[in-house]
């Protein structure tokens, strides 16, 4: 008779897994992911930084370009790293490797790559001036909220390239896949086009979308000043109307009484945004929405590679 | 209706009556079943596709071509910018999809007909019109090497019964294979890939499994160590592989044929992981640590453990590979290939050690495509043939020298061109002995040796 022997279990394959991954960070250079987070996020802060939580036009523009970095990092980490590595995977599954374990140690290995990734992004932004708001709406600090929003979005992204990963049964449908992902991510996030009807039902499904929203409500968008009326009106100052040019006038009239600030404020607060409220709730909402999406993410993965018995030899 | 409506109307007519015309000519000549369904709008690629032996690719054609008549209708119905956009975009995705699967069914009958690839643009502009100069033309005619037709239909015959190899008493020690069929579904048909194996292996053997290519090799040993089941009853030591695949599947080590093996780790690492991955969770540290190291030094790569499995030679590879499998001191030890890319003098060094293996008391079993370099290490070789069915079946089970005398060849790889088919440059004689060796066992009563 077959004598029942024991062998190991789940955890004990997360930690053979993760211990795996861990000297294969060192040996394989996984660690250039670091400084080139760090120079796509010294980049775009040197084109955003200098009006980021000052005005609305620089925290929505901040906002959507750091989110994109975000979303870029994350994806970057994973979308090869189980389709290189993929007959590997499955001769090993043969000899008793769980799935949902292996899945685990990508998804452990994953989290601390992304709270490095995060970390160099904080750090770039604090470099380049980017002044965060003091007070937070979940935590005590603001600058803690943008991290954990950051650190959402990218191990989001993360988790969505990991499945993609798992489906794809090669790198190079993987990196075909990603142009896509990218571009569904820009599209879909509501900050390029405004969309509407089904389309504006699609964006409930984009990282972006909740990872930008995140960072302007914790901005406080809508408390901000907005620049870009009276900018237009600087522009069309020279109108003739009648002989005389009412713009400019009241330009001069708003200047000279020292109400400026008070016509951007103004400004501001007719181009309000509700998606970027700065309600504890709703931001509870949208990082909710996040950890939605990549533990979607992580069960699609899981019964994809489920299935990878059924690869062609 | 204006003019040019009118003209529209009778070329996209025009085109699909062709398409049509020109299917059932290509049907034709491959001599196609069911060729009148090119007639049949959403059909006709399904049954062009069949006949290549791409039968996926037909119904994913047929399924596009029925969602594009949907969105055709749904765009009648639903009215609205929101509704014309999500219908447009639909539509769009499932166009190009289509696109793809019929470029590829077009690559397909370029292959068959042997034409230059070139061909794919005329395809893809205008594929009526390719479709009828191949059907029309009498220069056109499907390759001789191209078997799509014989082959879908292979395999789905189990063809004349052999003598049965069933034993009544199951050996409760070594390895006892009792194959009966293992079988595949392949869209709806029952193709048989194996039939009628039967053998006994004692502890201690080194053992040889030929055949040609397409022979069942691979699936044999998929179904011996139970990775891909058959009907069959596989012993091991008295123990029932496939009742509890779970627990004996670490009692059987597979080393595919390539080095599947990441390159980003240390030697050593990589082996105590795959120990710790298949030895008793009740193995201590110095318990694995142990054996970990007697399999390094019966492998000969001691003195390389410390440095990356990427910075190895074929020749490490080969034994690094061998050795993540070994350390659970397998009972049944299946090799495929593991000489595959080395030269003879690295070859003759891992076969040595394998002996030495099954020296042991394990059965190694291995596949090679050059076993004479080789065959004096072996005490028993299996030839699997494919039959005139194309059914993989048991040519021969015995000694080497027992193998030379029955086919009447002097070296293994005679043997194997024997029994290969003869567009495959063999002889075609695998009927003749699997059916020879068939009655010589029948004549013994019907035992496995």
């Amino acid at each position: 008779m077959t004598q029942k022997v024991r062998h190991k279990g789940y955890f004990a394959q997360v930690r053979i897994y993760l211990g795996k991954f861990i000297r294969m960070f060192a040996y394989q250079n996984d660690w250039k992911v670091l400084p080139i987070g760090a120079a796509i996020a010294a980049l775009v802060t040197v084109v955003v930084g200098a009006n980021m939580f000052v005005t609305q036009e620089g925290t929505f523009n901040g906002a959507f370009a750091l989110t994109c970095v975000c979303i870029w990092n994350g994806f970057f980490n994973s979308i090869q790293v189980v389709c290189r590595e993929r007959s590997i995977v499955k001769r090993e599954h043969r000899a008793g490797l769980s799935i949902s374990a292996y899945l685990t140690a990508h998804m452990i290995y994953q989290l601390l790559l992304c709270i490095a990734q995060t970390a160099v992004t904080m750090l770039i932004c604090f470099i380049a001036g980017i002044k965060f708001p003091a007070q937070g709406i979940i935590t005590p600090f603001g600058m803690l909220d943008i991290a954990l929003t950051f650190l959402l979005t990218t191990y989001a992204a993360d988790m969505f390239a990991l499945m993609i990963s798992c489906i794809v049964r090669n790198t190079t449908a993987a990196m075909t896949a990603m142009p896509f992902l990218l571009i569904f991510q820009l599209i879909f996030s509501g900050a390029l086009f405004d969309l509407k009807g089904f389309t504006k039902s699609i964006t409930a499904l984009s990282i972006s979308r909740w990872g930008m929203e995140s960072v302007c409500a914790i901005g406080r968008y809508n408390d901000q000043p907005m620049v870009t009326l009276w900018n237009t009106m600087y522009q069309i100052r020279d109108i003739d109307y009648m002989g005389t040019q009412p713009v400019l006038e009241a330009m001069r009239q708003i200047q000279r009484e020292g109400k400026m600030n008070d016509f951007l404020a103004w400004s501001g607060q007719h181009n309000q945004n509700m998606a970027y409220a700065s309600d504890p709730k709703q931001l509870l909402i949208k990082w909710g929405a996040l950890v939605l999406l990549l533990a979607a993410a992580v069960i699609v993965a899981t019964i994809a590679l489920k299935f990878i018995d059924r690869d062609k030899r | 209706m204006g003019f040019f409506d009118i003209y529209n109307l009778i070329r996209s007519v025009g085109s699909l009556v062709l398409l049509s015309i020109g299917i059932f000519l290509v049907m034709k000549k491959l001599h196609g079943k069911y060729a009148w369904v090119s007639f049949v709008p959403i059909g006709r690629y399904n049954v062009l596709a069949n006949t290549l032996e791409i039968p996926w690719t037909g119904v994913i054609c047929a399924v596009l071509e029925l969602l594009l008549v949907l969105c055709s209708v749904a765009g009648s119905v639903f009215k609205g910018e929101n509704a014309d956009i999500a219908i447009a975009l639909t539509t769009l995705i499932i166009g190009v999809t289509l696109f793809v699967y019929r470029i590829r069914l077009y690559l397909r009958v370029i292959r068959v007909f042997g034409l230059k690839r070139a061909w794919i643009i005329w395809f893809a502009v205008m594929p009526w019109m390719p479709m009828i100069v191949i059907g029309i033309g009498k220069r056109f005619a499907p390759r001789r090497d191209v078997r799509f037709i014989e082959e879908w239909e292979a395999g789905t015959d189990p063809g004349a019964p052999v003598a049965a190899h069933a034993k009544k008493e199951k050996p409760t020690e070594g390895l006892s294979v009792e194959v009966r069929e293992r079988t595949v579904k392949d869209f709806g048909k029952k193709r048989y890939l194996l039939k009628d194996i039967a053998m006994d292996i004692p502890n201690g053997s080194l053992v040889l499994l030929l055949g040609g290519s397409g022979s069942g090799k691979t699936t044999f040993v998929n179904a011996v160590i139970g990775y891909e089941q058959a009907n069959a009853t596989i012993l091991l030591n008295g123990s029932d592989v496939y009742k509890d695949y779970a627990h004996m599947k670490y009692r059987i080590g597979f080393v595919p044929q390539q080095n599947l093996i990441r390159g980003n780790d240390t030697v050593i690492r990589t082996i105590d992981d795959a120990a710790q991955m298949r030895l008793p969770a009740s193995t201590t540290t110095a318990e694995r640590r142990k054996r970990v190291g007697e399999v390094l030094d019966l492998l000969g790569i001691a003195a390389s453990k410390d440095g990356l499995v990427s910075k190895k030679s074929g020749g490490q590879l080969r034994r690094i590979s061998i050795a993540m499998e070994l350390v659970t001191d397998p009972e049944l030890f299946v090799l495929d290939e593991p000489d595959s890319g080395l030269d003879g003098v690295i070859a003759r060094e891992i076969f040595d050690k394998l002996r030495n293996i099954a020296n042991e008391g394990r059965i190694v079993m291995v596949i090679t495509h050059t076993p004479d370099r080789v065959i004096d290490l072996f005490d028993k070789v299996i030839v699997l043939a494919r039959d005139s069915s194309r059914i993989g079946r048991l040519a021969f089970y015995g000694t080497p020298q027992e193998a030379r005398e029955f086919f009447g060849r002097k070296t293994m790889e005679d043997i194997v061109l024997a029994v290969n088919r003869k567009d495959a440059g063999g002889e075609g004689l695998a009927d003749e002995f699997i059916e020879r060796f068939a009655a010589m066992r029948a004549g013994k009563g019907g035992e496995a040796q």
